[in-house]
């Protein structure tokens, strides 16, 4: 069987990913599909490969630039089918253009890739914004959000900046994993690892009521015009913030 | 008197400040509460679409001035509140905290004087940064009239000051707010211009003027902003349309806010600043008021037409920036890209240029998008009116379904 019909697998974690790509790019092999071990499911005409590869240090990284692959990492976050191979095929233009790939969108791989490195990294930058806290119980903040594209690691980045004297949980609730802060470290779980007691007190509830007459009071009456605002928070995003929560 | 109620209150009379962005500031954490997001963040859009990015509120709605078109003039009997400093901080960390918000914008009415109002809104300011180690976004208003040593200080507390000019001329200004004058504003804009830097307002200074309150045209309002522009590097000028809060002899008695005219003069603004227009190029003595069909790039280009076609593959970049529906962003992407390959109408797309407007002004490799027998005045303002009218059509049963609502 020819090397290109290959499925390879990967464990579905970014280092694991680029390790398999640098090993791919060193043997010359041309894969059929790249795809998370959990993903794959049996194709008699692309059989899976698991390469065993044995490198410390990730010379990849050497050779391209951190913008490339950081666009590369944004398109891994994306729910794109198919996303490994576009990165394949970008960070494969990357070495034969260097920075320049940035560019040349007239190659349909890299034209993908930048467009959907931009569309995650627009949907994180809208949850910077309406991701909404309560606080709940022992003085924890806690957050859920819906979102297309994984990007809890980036809000939680954001957050720790931001809030790193609090401590807090936001919930990916599509994905059921989670990111817990303890005023030092980010620990990211699965839904099931833990236990939350999501009651609020009257005091939480206050401020809350606080929020949402602020919220209302601001619009100016003679201005109206909901459908500007639902194009900025679409319905999808409604149910997670709060002083929306009514008009659904 | 409620916290709920003071805050309803100091609200409602700080809307009419269309200022909300929170950008140009990349304020550190320094161990505390809040950082500054260099492009900004929405954190809310109104039911009237307006983007909610900080908390903006008076300190209070009470006013020695009698300026006829504000709600909080002093002749006019409305609730009057004020919050304490240490209210105001609290909500703003509490806002904060649970990520409602960006900041704080804080404006406020003038109590006592000009310098006592500067020192309360300082005192306020200050316990948000010193005590609550709060490095968010904030927003100040400089109160026209109050001490230079008291604007220094305020300076270094926030990240953009803001003093309003109102009118585009000294004329309606006097008509309007007797109490006030252009020059005290000014002398804040210039002393502010002397002062930034990275830790005297960040974000850089704006102003905001009222739309159709007086019977200044569009040339009159353009002029007064590339001037305010060139003059004290503003960041913004924000436009206002009129909305008639009160009832007096000097105020024109219009129903409707002159939203049309105020989106006409922000894309107008947009070209002074990014686009290397001048207020001649859009407007003249002659012609002094936007054309309300058609936004005021392709209404240019049109009048103009002798410059276009203009060839993607080798038009400069300010040529480009000329080409209605495409801005420096795509300008810039056109250029990188085409040092290797030919750009086709297919690689524009790609490329996220909208083409819906572009379409009539450009050749991509010496072909026009239609035949080329198209390209005549008369046939592509059709098209763009009827391009406009969709977008209005759109808007315009918004504000019905309001008001029959109400």
């Amino acid at each position: 069987m020819k090397e290109s019909n290959f499925t390879y697998i990967y464990d579905g974690t970014w280092e694991e990913l680029l390790k398999v790509i640098s090993w791919l790019f060193k043997e010359k092999r041309k894969p059929f599909q790249i795809i998370e071990e959990t993903q794959y499911e049996n194709n008699l005409l692309s059989p899976p490969f698991k390469p065993v590869i044995n490198i410390k240090t990730l010379t990849l990284k050497k050779y391209i630039s951190k913008e490339v692959l950081k666009i590369s990492y944004y398109v891994f976050l994306s729910n794109e089918k198919d996303k490994e191979l576009i990165i394949y095929y970008f960070l494969l233009n990357s070495l034969k253009y260097q920075k320049n790939v940035l560019y040349m969108r007239n190659l349909k791989c890299v034209n993908t890739a930048l467009t959907i490195s931009k569309r995650v990294s627009r949907e994180a930058h809208k949850w910077k914004g309406f991701l909404r806290f309560k606080e709940i119980q022992n003085h924890i903040f806690y957050a859920e959000f819906t979102a297309d594209n994984n990007i809890l690691g980036i809000l939680a980045n954001h957050f720790k900046k931001r809030l790193p004297k609090e401590r807090w949980i936001i919930k990916d609730e599509k994905r059921d994993i989670l990111c817990l802060y303890d005023q030092k470290n980010c620990y990211f779980l699965e839904g099931k690892e833990i236990e939350l007691d999501l009651k609020q007190n009257t005091e939480e509830k206050n401020m809350e009521e606080l929020w949402k007459s602020f919220f209302k009071t601001i619009a100016i009456k003679e201005r109206v015009n909901k459908k500007c605002q639902q194009n900025f928070m679409t319905k999808k995003k409604r149910k997670n913030i709060l002083e929306m929560e009514d008009e659904q | 008197m409620t916290l709920k109620e003071k805050l309803e209150i100091l609200a409602d009379s700080a809307k009419y400040d269309v200022s909300c962005s929170s950008s140009g500031s990349a304020r550190k954490n320094k161990n505390g509460i809040g950082n500054g997001a260099i492009s900004g963040i929405c954190h809310s859009f109104s039911s009237d679409g307006r983007c909610i990015s900080l908390l903006k509120i008076l300190m209070t709605n009470c006013c020695i001035f009698d300026c006829k078109y504000c709600i909080n003039r002093k002749s006019n009997q409305v609730r009057r509140a004020i919050f304490t400093p240490e209210e105001i901080a609290s909500i703003t960390i509490n806002f904060y905290k649970r990520n409602y918000i960006e900041g704080l914008f804080l404006s406020s009415g003038i109590i006592k004087s000009p310098d006592y109002t500067m020192e309360k809104m300082i005192e306020t300011i200050s316990l948000l940064r010193n005590k609550y180690h709060f490095n968010g976004y904030i927003h100040a208003k400089a109160i026209p009239g109050a001490s230079e040593y008291l604007i220094q200080k305020l300076g270094l507390l926030v990240d953009r000051l803001s003093a309003n000019i109102e009118l585009p001329t000294e004329n309606g200004l006097t008509l309007l707010a007797p109490d006030k004058n252009t020059s005290k504003v000014t002398e804040i804009m210039s002393f502010v211009k002397k002062k930034k830097s990275k830790i005297f307002t960040p974000a850089g200074q704006s102003t905001q003027m009222i739309i159709g309150a007086t019977n200044e045209t569009d040339l009159d309002i353009m002029s007064k902003s590339s001037n305010l522009y060139q003059t004290y590097q503003l960041k913004r000028v924000f436009y206002s349309a009129y909305i008639a809060v009160n009832k007096d002899k000097n105020l024109p008695s219009i129903k409707m806010p002159p939203l049309k005219r105020e989106n006409r003069l922000y894309q107008a603004d947009w070209l002074l600043r990014y686009y290397n227009f001048k207020v001649d190029d859009l407007l003249e003595k002659d012609n002094p008021n936007f054309n309300v069909l058609l936004d005021p790039k392709a209404d240019w280009a049109l009048r103009h037409l002798e410059e276009f076609p203009k060839e993607i593959n080798k038009a400069s970049y300010y040529d480009l920036v000329k080409v209605p529906g495409i801005g420096p962003t795509g300008a810039k992407k056109i250029i990188s890209s085409r040092r290797f390959f030919t750009i086709h109408f297919s690689d524009l797309k790609k490329m996220g240029i909208s083409l819906k407007r572009a379409k009539y002004f450009i050749l991509c490799d010496g072909k026009y998008f239609a035949n080329i027998s198209c390209f005549q005045k008369s046939f592509i303002t059709s098209n763009l009116i009827l391009e406009e009218k969709e977008e209005k059509k759109e808007s315009v049963t918004q504000l019905s379904l309001f008001y029959e609502g109400k």
